[in-house]
C-alpha cells in the first residue's frame, strides 16, 4: 500500500539523517549534567552550571579528550526528583551520552542515580549528599561529594577542642538532606557526649520561626546546629537575634549558611555564626585558589564549595574518559572506578566503606562569619583567621 | 509562661499580616464566586516593586503606595481582558475562570523569573530586624507596624464596603448577582473594580512583607494556599470574618510550633481548613453575620 511505502521510506530517511548527523559529531564527547537550573535551587544550580562549563572550556582549549572536545548538555530538573527522572531519562536514550554528572538535591538524587543504575550509564553524583545516595550498591554511580554526615567532621573536633558545649538543639529543614545530617550530628552528639535537647525539622519556606525559636531559648542550650537553605537560614539567624537568643554558638551545616545571599539577607544577624564547609578558596590543594580567581574574574561574583566541587567533577570524568578503553558506558565506569588524582576540589578516589560504594573521602572545614566576610577558622592549619569565641550576645554588640 | 506570651505575640503579629492577604481573596471570592488561584503570585510581584524601589531608594512603607496602585490597574486589566470574556464563552467546564487563574500565575512567576532570575532578594531596611521588648517579650518593630497598616486598612475596607456606594454595589453583586443587575447595578464592572481592590490589598501586605521576609519568584504558591484557608474559615466575601481567619491561622501555625512542632506547620493549617468545612460551613461569617 501506498501508505506503508511511504512510511518504509520515512523510516530510512530519518535512519539516515540520525547516523549523518551522529558522524558529523563524532568528534564531541557529550557529558550529561542535570542541575536545578529554575526553581528554588536555582542560585546554586547557577553557580555549579557556569563552573562546568568553565572546566569544559580549559579541558577543551587544552586538547580535549583524546582530542575530541567535551560537549556538555545540561538538563533542568527544577528541583523535583520526577522532573530529573524524565530529563536522565532523555540524555540516556535520546542523546546516549556515555557519562552522566551534577545532581544537586538530595531527593532529585537519589531518584536520578537509580535510572543511571538500571541503564547502567556511569553517573559522577556532584553535590546530592544524603548518605543513602552511596549506600545502594549501584556500581554505575561515584560520589565526588563527601556524604552529609561527614559535613560536621570538622565542627567535631571544633566541639571537643575550643567549644566543649554541653547541651545542644538541632534544627533541620525536613528535606532528604536535613532529615539525613541531622539524624547523624545527632548520633556524634551522642558520641561527644552533648546533651540533645531539641531536635526539630521545619518546611523550608517558613515566614516564622519565632515560636520555634522561643521553644529552644527556653532550654538554654550551650549550641545550636542548623541545617538549612539560604533563606531559611537567614530569617532563622535574624529572628534568634529578634528574640535576643543566646546560646554558646550557632553552627549551620553547610549548605545555606555559606553563601553571600545569606549575609546579604541576615545582615548584622549573620555576624560570628559559624557553619561547616567542604572546600574554601585558602585549601591547600593545586588550583583551588585559580579556580575561585577566574570565576570571580569571569563572572564578577564569588563561588563557593558547590561551585568547586562541579569544576572538579568535569575534571575526574574528563580523566575517565581520557583512561577509558572506549567511549561506552560499561569502560567509563570502570575507568571512573580506578581515579586517583588530585583536582582544585581535593583528592579523588572512589572507595567503599561501611555501607558505602565508590564514595570520595574528604576532610572538611569550618568557616565563620567576621565583620561581613566568610573567614575560614578551623582547623587551625588552614585558618586565615582566629576563630571569635565565645560570641558576644546580641543585645551587648555595637 | 514567657514561652506562651511570645508565642501568642508571634501569632497575632503573622495573623494581622495573613489576614490583609485574605480581605483580597476573599472579596474576589465573595463578588466572583471563584478562587483565585493567582492571588499569591499578585502579591508577589508587588514584592518585586517593592524590591526595585527599594534598590531605588525608596523605603517600603512609601512603595506601598505605588505597589497598591499598579497591582490595582494589574487587577482590573485582569479581570476586564482575561476573566470577563470567558463568561461570555460556552464550554463543558464551568470553572473556566478558576483555570485561568492558575494560568495567569504561572505566566506571572515566570515572567518575574525572566527578569529577575532565581535569586533570592532582600530588602533590608534600617528597621527589618529591629525589635523592642516589653518585659521579656519581644516584638519586631516591622511587623508590630505592618499588623496596624493591616487592620487599618481592614477597617478602611468595611466603612468603605457598609458606607459607599460603590462598596454596597459589591455587596449587592455578592448577595444576588441578577438581582443586583435589575437593580440597575453594572456587575460588569463592579467585578473589574473587585479584582482591583482585591490585588491592591495583597500589595500592601507584598510591601509590608518584603522587608521581614525575602522576594522569590516561587513565593507565590504557598500564600495562594493560606490565602484560601482564610477565606474559607472567615466565610466568603467577609472582611471581619478574613481578620479573624487570618489571626486563627497566624495563632494555630504558632502554638503548633511551640507545642507540637513546627514539622507540622502545614498540617496545621489544612486541619483546620477541613473541620471548619465539616463543622462550621460558611466559617466565622455565620457567626458574626457581617
Amino acid at each position: 500500500m501506498g501508505f506503508g511505502r511511504k512510511s518504509t521510506f520515512i523510516f530510512f530517511a530519518l535512519v539516515l539523517s540520525v547516523l549523518l548527523v551522529n558522524a558529523a559529531a563524532a568528534a564531541n564527547i557529550k557529558v550529561g549534567i542535570v542541575l536545578p537550573l529554575t526553581g528554588e535551587q536555582a542560585k546554586f544550580g547557577e553557580i555549579e552550571k557556569r563552573s562546568f562549563q568553565m572546566a569544559a572550556d580549559e579541558i577543551n582549549a587544552k586538547g580535549g579528550v583524546k582530542g575530541n572536545k567535551l560537549e556538555l548538555l545540561f538538563e533542568d530538573d527544577t528541583g523535583k526528583p520526577d522532573v530529573g527522572r524524565s530529563a536522565v531519562e532523555k540524555l540516556i536514550s535520546r542523546e546516549n551520552v556515555p557519562v552522566l554528572t551534577g545532581a544537586y538535591s538530595s531527593s532529585v538524587t537519589a531518584a536520578i542515580t537509580a535510572v543511571a543504575q538500571q541503564f547502567k550509564v556511569p553517573f559522577l553524583v556532584t553535590t546530592g549528599s544524603a548518605d543513602e545516595v552511596t549506600e545502594k550498591k549501584y556500581d554505575y554511580v561515584f560520589r565526588i561529594n563527601p556524604p552529609a554526615s561527614e559535613y560536621p567532621a570538622s565542627v567535631i573536633t571544633f566541639l571537643q577542642e575550643v567549644a566543649k558545649p554541653k547541651t545542644a538543639v538541632i534544627l533541620y529543614e525536613n528535606s532528604l538532606f536535613g532529615q539525613s545530617s541531622s539524624k547523624s550530628f545527632e548520633a556524634d552528639c551522642g558520641k561527644l557526649g552533648i546533651k540533645v535537647l531539641t531536635k526539630e525539622g521545619y518546611n523550608k519556606g517558613a515566614v516564622d520561626f519565632k515560636p520555634l525559636l522561643t521553644k529552644v531559648k527556653a532550654q538554654n542550650p550551650d549550641l545550636v546546629y542548623m541545617v538549612s537553605y539560604v533563606m531559611d537560614a537567614a530569617l532563622l539567624m535574624r529572628q534568634a537575634k529578634e528574640l535576643n537568643f543566646n546560646p554558646k554558638v550557632f553552627i549551620g551545616g553547610g549548605a545555606g549558611f555559606t553563601l553571600p545571599e545569606f549575609q546579604k539577607n541576615a545582615g548584622s544577624a549573620a555576624e560570628y555564626v559559624y557553619s561547616a564547609t567542604l572546600w574554601v578558596e585558602t585549601v591547600p590543594y593545586p588550583g583551588a585558589m585559580d579556580y575561585f580567581k577566574k570565576y570571580r574574574a569571569k563572572y564578577k561574583e564569588d563561588t563557593e564549595y558547590h561551585g568547586a566541587e562541579a569544576y572538579a567533577s568535569l575534571y575526574v570524568v574528563a580523566d575517565a574518559l581520557k583512561r577509558a578503553k572506549s567511549i561506552t558506558p560499561k569502560d567509563v565506569r570502570d575507568a571512573l572506578a580506578a581515579t586517583d588524582m588530585m583536582t582544585a576540589f581535593g583528592p579523588v578516589k572512589f572507595v567503599s566503606y561501611g555501607k558505602k560504594t565508590q564514595q570520595n573521602k574528604l576532610p572538611t572545614f569550618m568557616v565563620q562569619w567576621q565583620k561581613g566576610s566568610l573567614e575560614t577558622v578551623w582547623p587551625k592549619e588552614v585558618a586565615k583567621k582566629k576563630y571569635v569565641f565565645p560570641v558576644p550576645e546580641w543585645n551587648k554588640r555595637k | 509562661m514567657e514561652v506562651f506570651l511570645q508565642t501568642l505575640v508571634a501569632g497575632v503579629l503573622k495573623g494581622g499580616l495573613y489576614a490583609l492577604i485574605g480581605i483580597g481573596m476573599t472579596l474576589i471570592m465573595g463578588v466572583m464566586g471563584i478562587i483565585n488561584l493567582a492571588h499569591g503570585q499578585l502579591m508577589m510581584v508587588a514584592m518585586y516593586i517593592t524590591y526595585v524601589l527599594h534598590v531605588a531608594g525608596v523605603d517600603p512603607y512609601i512603595s506601598l503606595f505605588v505597589a497598591m496602585p499598579a497591582l490595582f490597574l494589574l487587577g482590573c486589566l485582569i479581570q476586564h481582558y482575561l476573566l470577563n470574556p470567558l463568561l461570555k464563552v460556552e464550554t463543558i467546564l464551568p470553572e473556566n475562570q478558576v483555570l485561568m487563574t492558575v494560568g495567569i500565575g504561572m505566566v506571572l512567576t515566570e515572567i518575574v523569573r525572566f527578569i529577575f532570575k532565581s535569586d533570592y532578594k532582600s530588602v533590608s531596611t534600617g528597621y527589618s530586624n529591629a525589635t523592642f521588648f516589653l518585659g521579656n517579650i519581644s516584638f519586631s518593630v516591622a511587623l508590630t507596624i505592618s499588623f496596624f497598616i493591616a487592620i487599618a486598612f481592614t477597617v478602611a475596607m468595611f466603612f468603605f464596603l457598609i458606607k459607599t456606594d460603590i462598596g454596597r454595589s459589591i455587596r449587592a453583586t455578592a448577595q444576588d448577582k441578577d438581582a443586583a443587575v435589575l437593580m440597575g447595578v453594572n456587575t460588569g464592572r463592579i467585578t473589574i473594580v473587585t479584582f482591583g481592590l482585591g490585588s491592591g490589598l495583597v500589595a500592601a501586605a507584598g510591601s509590608l512583607l518584603a522587608p521581614v521576609f525575602y522576594v522569590f519568584p516561587d513565593i507565590g504558591g504557598p500564600f495562594t494556599a493560606r490565602a484560601f484557608i482564610i477565606t474559607i474559615l472567615g466565610g466568603l466575601g467577609s472582611t471581619v470574618g478574613a481578620i479573624f481567619g487570618g489571626v486563627t491561622l497566624g495563632l494555630a501555625e504558632s502554638f503548633g510550633a511551640t507545642y507540637i512542632s513546627m514539622d507540622y506547620e502545614n498540617i496545621i493549617g489544612m486541619t483546620i481548613f477541613v473541620l471548619v468545612l465539616l463543622f462550621l460551613p460558611g466559617g466565622f461569617k455565620r457567626l458574626t453575620k457581617v
